[in-house]
């Protein structure tokens, strides 16, 4: 599918959308927008992303927190690049899982509230590359990547799978 | 700074009077949206439901209105921050244990993953015997079992509420893949006075609950001691905490 919504369960009025694109030459000039607000989304790197799972708890954790007034960061957006890292630096989650400007690929996080429509189109046109469906993010993955990022234990992989250990780094780390 | 701590502590302690006096009247307390409730524990009710795409649990803890709700609150959100933290730790250890979705530190409440289709050690003990079969197929399951608890206990992780209900069996049952669960008393310590109190209250849940599988116990802990470095102290205080128990006295 050319992109993935889902609702989210606790906060049935939003939902999130995630978009992606390949072939992206204008990473650079995305990475501007982003800083400036200018962009409707979080611009993330699909290469730190393991699944569509991930960007969901992220951003579950991220419409919580900004419900709450609790956001550790200041944007809804930045709050949720934050939330995919597995440690509590700000600015060092934005720098390795947002976007940097050689990217070729990118991934867009939308919320949205039910109630408005939003334009996908909008915020496609604004990407210079090919949209490609979700089924993709797998071959964009950078394995080696993730694995020095989130730390897996030898032990943990034997249990389980490299997202489970993700994902449990990155709902738990706020009471570490 | 500890007066407006204490009075931002006073004002949250009233809202949360008002809520959990609400809570504790609606009965089951806090259905959630679009998940069923399961069980309702002491602790927690527990749910499940989809979450994110995926078969989840919810555990949502209990006020308990006879608690002052300062301390209720503390309390509450202590054993829901122990128990996100015992769950990574664990996994990290290489021992089983639900993936953590997301901690909810308003309601205290932690979306886990399901292990779909499972069984609790107690339901399958209790089946194995209702089939007629002697306690000696129990046997693997019990080192299984010791193995499992010398690996937790040398991590320094005490469960604090080992009971067969608390240790999940993922299918198929034969290949006797252990899952430990419900962490909110557990905590970390090297001392084997806790390791050992928490086999006392493995043993007692045990044979309480499962009779006539003193053999099976003896296995378990026979694989332990075998399987923990560490081991030796611990069994020892386990012997004396033993005679440490109800109507235990050395006196006359």
């Amino acid at each position: 599918m050319l992109h993935l919504t889902h609702q989210l369960e606790l906060f049935p009025d939003r939902s999130v959308t995630l978009l992606l694109f390949n072939d992206v030459k204008n990473a650079a000039a995305l990475r501007k927008k982003a800083m400036e607000g200018s962009i409707d989304g979080a611009l993330i790197n699909p290469a730190m992303i393991v699944d569509p799972f991930q960007i969901l708890v992220a951003a579950n954790k991220a419409v919580h927190l900004h419900k709450i007034g609790k956001m550790k960061t200041r944007t809804l957006y930045a709050e949720i690049i934050f939330n995919l890292s597995p440690n509590n630096n700000i600015s060092d989650a934005l720098k390795k899982f947002g976007i940097s400007d050689s990217d070729t690929a990118v991934l867009i996080v939308l919320v949205v509230d039910r109630e408005k429509t939003v334009n996908l189109e909008d915020v496609a046109s604004q990407v210079e590359g090919q949209q490609v469906s979700l089924d993709e993010l797998p071959q964009l993955t950078d394995i080696a990547k993730v694995k020095k990022m989130y730390k897996l234990t030898p032990q943990e992989e034997k249990i389980g799978t490299l997202l489970d250990g993700i994902i449990c780094r990155m709902s738990t780390k706020d009471v570490l | 700074m500890a007066a407006a701590g204490g009075a931002a502590a006073a004002a949250a302690a009233e809202e949360e009077e008002v809520a959990a006096v609400a809570a504790a009247e609606a009965a089951p307390p806090l259905p959630l949206p679009g998940l069923r409730l399961v069980q309702q524990g002491a602790e927690a009710c527990v749910y499940r439901g989809r979450f994110l795409g995926r078969d989840a649990v919810a555990k949502l803890r209990l006020p308990k209105r006879y608690r002052h709700p300062a301390l209720e609150e503390r309390l509450s959100r202590r054993r829901t921050a122990q128990e996100a933290r015992s769950l990574l730790r664990c996994r990290r250890a290489g021992i089983s244990a639900p993936v953590v979705y997301f901690v909810d530190y308003v309601t205290n409440s932690i979306y886990l993953e399901d292990i779909v289709d499972s069984v609790t050690v107690r339901d399958h003990i209790s089946s194995v015997q209702q089939s007629g079969n002697d306690a000696s197929s129990l046997l693997p399951l019990a080192e299984k079992l010791g193995e499992l608890l010398a690996r937790m206990h040398d991590e320094d992780l005490i469960h604090g509420d080992l009971t067969t209900c608390n240790i999940l069996l993922r299918p198929p049952v034969e290949k006797l893949d252990l899952v430990l669960i419900d962490f909110g008393l557990s905590f970390v310590s090297g001392l084997p006075e806790d390791k050992g109190v928490d086999l006392y209250v493995l043993e007692k849940a045990f044979l309480s609950t499962h009779p006539d599988t003193e053999t099976v116990f003896e296995t378990l802990l026979k694989t332990y001691a075998a399987s923990s470095k560490k081991s030796g102290p611990v069994i020892k205080k386990l012997d004396e905490v033993r005679l440490r128990g109800r109507k235990r006295s050395m006196v006359g």
